[in-house]
């Protein structure tokens, strides 16, 4: 719903000349605020790829432009992508995930169907409480979890501590009450006769789930799904918390803990790392860019 | 999924055998379909946040309950209270910066043509979608003493280099820094969308009644994006009062402990002095002081929805 | 703990299948009669270094026929010590654990007695120097093996050329690349390096002794401290901080801070090795790690780098050294091969290939080992690390000591030391104003 007059510029307009060389300038402005916005934001990972492309005694010299690079080497991505380890931590970062938008997904879209449509005792509540659970931060919870997984172990045999696998349970609970929330404001912004049409015609509750609801709050789903992947795929303090093994570490974690050994950096690769890290998010954001801003916003629009 | 059917399928049965209404028995499915959310909630938060609790009670080697001990001796520290500043001043301050600056991005972009706008909205995204722990040691090496890029900039200009993270004040300034720039781009999206749709016929009727650009922004935008707002600010206070990852990797907390914020003093605490309790009572405290906020903002959200579901029924 | 309201029939069922599937599809146990060991060492710095561990303890686990499995945890982001909280407080984890200086301390009573093992240790091996004994044995029984990865002397690394150019001082007259230090080493002294570190300040050269919060910083800080004979808390756990000795030490800590680069207080480990990398820096307190990597990164810096022992001050020449050790948890199920492990590891043979592989960074804690031939042959320059193990006459020392070692651990770990000194220099506080806080700060240390 943009003002019209703003369409585009240089248009033939009928408005008088001046009142367009007006339009012209703040237009530009708006241009120039954005631009000098965007190199704000956009100057620590081109800074980053710059490190990341400097050899070691380019980093350590301090004449020069740091903000360019002088002799490129990809050494520093060959060292990582060449690295067993750095690969183990991607694939470990990739599997758990995977798993946790799943698990997220499903735990996320059954209890949105319900707060979205249905009533029990509680739902309200429940409906403005799942957010809630963000004012419990992992630095509280980390230790009493340990607790737990330990008693679990003790009880059914199984390791939890210091396998990836334990980091697929605990993710949720900061990927579910927001993709949650998410989907309720989807969910609540399909027409309830399209409900209604799917119940005369005879759907239970869960074809009306799966063949009503889902097609139609697909952008919402995918917006919820990169969400829960770039949430997992960023976790930091949990994986420091409960794995220890190299061979369980995800890559945050491993970039910060491997790359820097008792007081020595190696800041080319831990530019690469980072970028390298980085990059499934990014990737996924700039393909299901608009997914994802749909998704994330219907809950703005719903207020 | 077929789990759920199942479940679904059992209780129907189950519901048309008891003769329960429609109602009772949709109700029952509602609560079953929340069940995961409820156990995953219940098990892996409420329960360890209650036994916390329970943690803040003991004494420092874990063996003796000494009630509320711990608390009084933390009220009683000049750390504690300037903990309890720092982490007020780092989370409203980054997130009225992250607010207006998301604010002012959306107004911008709002105004470019619809073409143009994707690609700007793509790259002022781009901060959010980094991981925050790998954004923060990018950072983290543009403030590096020797080696900052920034001084060398700022070099260029004539200025003399900042010690980011040696000076408190700088210190603190270089966290939010980092902070803002991180959320700012959420804002501006959610504004961004929440500005679209605002019906224009509500910004012509203005124009008509002969309000200028300052005044419609007053009127018209920010009565409409009040939900919005409340909804954002209130979901960043809480994300960034509870940040351990910007402040731990910047700062450790430093310098003189100036920019330590709970979780990271807790941390602190608790793990690297080995005070459990200690730790788990300083990370106590951010959810009374969040708790009271998010009821305050969500009654507030709540009585507007209801306000504007009155209107629209 | 929470009662499910599944039946309990069904958890366990559904338990154990999921543990015989895990079990199916876990690792192929071999001959492995005498069972299993679990160990994390510290994570070296030293590319290569961790291989030669690694070796070692391959060889003894061949021997003895135990299954291992070795981590090797960094220290970087307290990796290292979340993962000994973590399994302090879970009870379960790794049987042994690398533990650096407070940490046999803080988690004594969770850890096995090792007094059998170090009977034998030191019976071959002679004894360790004092601040090993005092860090391993806190409660009258070793509690820790010393181990020889990660121990190091945090001693000054110096630009020869800068020293003598610009504060007129000979280091290597002083500590020649030969033979032991000369007499002209009585010159060096706290006075000198005030002196000297004016001199640097003004030619543009400071020396980089950072003020912050982290063991590189305390470290030094408090070898001044004992130098001057300056304590906090004493042996019986009295708070002594308010003293002449401490005033003394403060002012002359406040004067050294003048010459001090600006953002010293917000130094962490690694500023101080980027400091002279970046040759920026005629001297800062280090172990040869900073050395090392400008070796490659810096080469015309690495060649003019010395190590040689800490000034001495009114009370002695304290050198602060900082141990490394292997603890074994008392939940550990396989104590024995613990032990024999670590016995393996403590012989004269692994300590020599281990100081060899970290390039002369480690220093073990017996005595008798610190004349292993690496350190006269590292170079360029040749020779720098002669100097770098304890000598004679430095009376080794750790931050915080004498205090009681939990009361010990705190002002370690809460850079009581730096701390003070910062508020004195940044923050504007008068010295009586900061022995005060540091006195509040340590009653609040002592709460059990």
């Amino acid at each position: 719903m943009s003002r019209p007059e703003v369409a585009a510029p240089g248009a033939e307009k009928a408005p008088t000349g001046d009142l367009r060389r007006q339009r012209r300038w703040a237009l530009w402005s708006a241009y120039a605020c954005l631009g000098l916005f965007c190199v704000f934001f956009l100057a620590p990972p081109i800074y980053a790829l710059v490190t990341s492309l400097k050899t070691s005694q380019e980093i350590a010299a301090l004449e020069g432009n740091p903000w360019l690079v002088r002799d490129p080497t990809l050494a520093n991505y060959a060292a990582l992508l060449g690295s067993s380890t750095f690969l183990r931590f991607f694939w470990n970062s990739a599997k758990v995930a995977v798993i946790v938008v799943a698990v997220t997904m499903v735990i996320a879209t059954l209890a949105a169907f319900s707060l979205a449509r249905m009533r029990f005792f509680g739902s309200t509540a429940l409906a403005t409480g799942v957010f809630l659970t963000y004012l419990i931060p992992e630095t509280l919870l980390f230790i009493p979890l340990f607790q737990i997984f330990t008693w679990l172990r003790d009880v059914t045999g199984i390791e939890f501590i210091n396998r990836w696998w334990i980091l697929c349970i605990v993710y949720p609970t900061l990927t579910v009450p927001f993709c949650t929330w998410i989907l309720i404001g989807y969910f609540s912004s399909i027409p309830k006769e399209l409900d209604e049409a799917a119940i005369v015609d005879g759907a239970s509750t869960l074809q009306l789930l799966l063949k009503v609801f889902l097609p139609v709050a697909l952008p919402g789903l995918i917006a919820a799904t990169i969400f829960a992947f770039t949430v997992s795929w960023a976790q930091f303090l949990y994986p420091l918390a409960f794995t220890t093994s190299l061979d369980q570490l995800v890559l945050p974690v491993g970039i910060v803990t491997n790359l820097i050994k008792g007081d020595v950096f190696n800041w080319g690769q831990i530019m690469a790392g980072a970028l390298l890290t980085a990059a499934p998010p990014v990737l996924l954001y700039a393909f299901l860019m608009d997914y994802y801003i749909a998704g994330l916003t219907a809950g703005a629009t719903k207020g | 999924m077929a789990q759920a059917a199942a479940i679904g399928g059992a209780l129907e049965e189950r519901g048309a055998s008891r003769g329960g209404g429609l109602a009772r028995r949709r109700a029952r499915i509602a609560f079953l379909l929340c069940l995961p959310l409820i156990l995953l909630v219940l098990a892996l938060v409420i329960y360890p946040a209650f036994y916390s609790l329970h943690l803040a009670t003991l004494n420092k080697s874990m063996t003796r309950f000494v009630g509320l001990a711990n608390f009084a001796f933390l009220f009683k520290r000049e750390t504690f209270w300037m903990v309890v500043e720092q982490s007020v001043i780092f989370a409203v301050g980054a997130v009225v910066f992250k607010a207006l600056i998301g604010f002012v991005l959306a107004h911008l972009v709002h105004r470019l043509p619809q073409r143009g706008q994707r690609a700007w909205r793509g790259m002022l995204l781009v901060p959010w979608v980094i991981p925050p722990a790998m954004s923060t040691l990018v950072w983290w090496w543009m403030y590096e003493p020797s080696y900052s890029a920034l001084n060398w900039l700022l070099a260029g200009m004539g200025f003399a280099p900042v010690p980011w993270l040696g000076d408190p004040y700088w210190a603190r300034f270089a966290v939010i820094l980092v902070n803002v720039w991180y959320g700012a781009p959420f804002f501006m999206i959610m504004y961004l969308a929440a500005l679209k749709s605002v019906p224009a016929e509500l910004y012509e009727s203005a124009e008509i009644d002969g309000a200028n650009a300052w005044q419609k922004l007053i009127y018209v935008t920010l009565p409409m994006l009040r939900n919005i707002i409340a909804i954002t600010v209130l979901f960043s206070l809480i994300v960034t009062f509870a940040n351990f990852d910007i402040v731990r990797i910047l700062t450790a907390g430093g310098p003189r402990d100036m920019t330590h914020v709970f979780a990271t003093w807790a941390f602190k605490l608790g793990i690297e002095s080995n005070d459990i309790p200690l730790g788990a009572c300083v990370s106590l405290f951010m959810f009374p002081i969040l708790g009271i906020a998010a009821v305050f903002i969500l009654r507030d959200v709540h009585r507007r929805s209801r306000e504007l579901a009155g209107v629209a029924a | 703990m929470t009662r499910w309201h599944l039946s309990r029939r069904s958890l366990l069922l559904g338990a154990s299948g999921v543990a015989v599937a895990g079990a199916m599809l876990g690792r192929p146990r071999g001959a492995y009669a005498a069972g299993k060991l679990s160990v994390g060492f510290w994570d070296h710095w030293v590319p290569g270094a961790n291989d030669t561990l690694t070796r070692l303890c391959r060889e003894w686990a061949a021997k003895e026929k135990i299954d291992l499995t070795i981590d090797y945890i960094p220290s970087q982001g307290n990796k290292l010590l979340l993962t000994i909280a973590a399994e302090a407080q879970a009870r379960s984890g790794h049987d042994i654990l690398a533990m650096n200086t407070w940490l046999p301390g803080s988690h004594a009573e969770r850890l096995e007695p090792v007094d059998d093992v170090m009977k034998d240790v030191l019976a071959k091996n002679g004894p360790t120097n004092p601040v090993v004994e005092y860090l391993g044995k806190p409660d009258g029984h070793w509690r820790a093996v010393p181990a020889t990865p990660g121990s190091q002397m945090k001693g000054p690394a110096s630009r020869i050329d800068l020293l003598k150019e610009h504060a007129g001082i000979d280091i290597l007259a002083m500590y020649p690349p030969d033979g032991p230090a000369t007499p002209a080493a009585e010159q060096w002294t706290w006075d000198a390096l005030l002196a000297a570190a004016e001199k640097c300040h003004k030619a543009g050269f400071p020396f980089g002794i950072g003020l912050g919060t982290t063991s590189d910083n305390v470290d030094t800080w408090g070898s001044l401290f004992h130098a001057f004979g300056a304590r906090l808390v004493d042996e019986k756990g009295n708070i002594v901080v308010k003293s002449d000795a401490t005033r003394a030490a403060l002012e002359f800590a406040k004067k050294l801070a003048a010459f001090l680069p600006a953002d010293a207080i917000a130094w962490d480990d690694g500023s101080n090795n980027r400091w002279l990398i970046s040759g920026k820096g005629a001297l800062i307190f280090n172990p040869p790690s900073a050395w090392a990597v400008a070796k490659r990164d810096a080469p015309q810096v690495a060649e003019k780098v010395w190590h040689h022992p800490a000034p001495k001050g009114p009370k002695g020449r304290f050198g602060p050294y900082l141990p490394y050790y292997w603890a074994i948890w008392s939940f550990s199920p396989n104590k024995s091969a613990a032990k024999s492990l670590l016995a393996h590891l403590s012989t004269r043979e692994a300590a020599e290939q281990l100081v060899a592989a970290s390039q002369g960074y480690d220093i073990p804690g017996y005595l008798s080992f610190n004349d292993f031939k690496t350190w006269n042959e590292e170079g360029p320059p040749r020779g720098t690390l002669r100097h770098y193990p304890p000598t004679k006459d430095q009376i080794l020392s750790i931050a915080a000591a004498p205090a009681p070692h939990k009361i010990a651990e705190q002002i370690y770990n809460q850079a009581t030391i730096t701390k003070m000194i910062a508020r004195i220099v940044q923050g504007g506080d008068s010295i009586d104003k900061a022995i005060a806080w540091a006195e509040s700060e340590l009653e609040g240390f002592m709460r059990g």
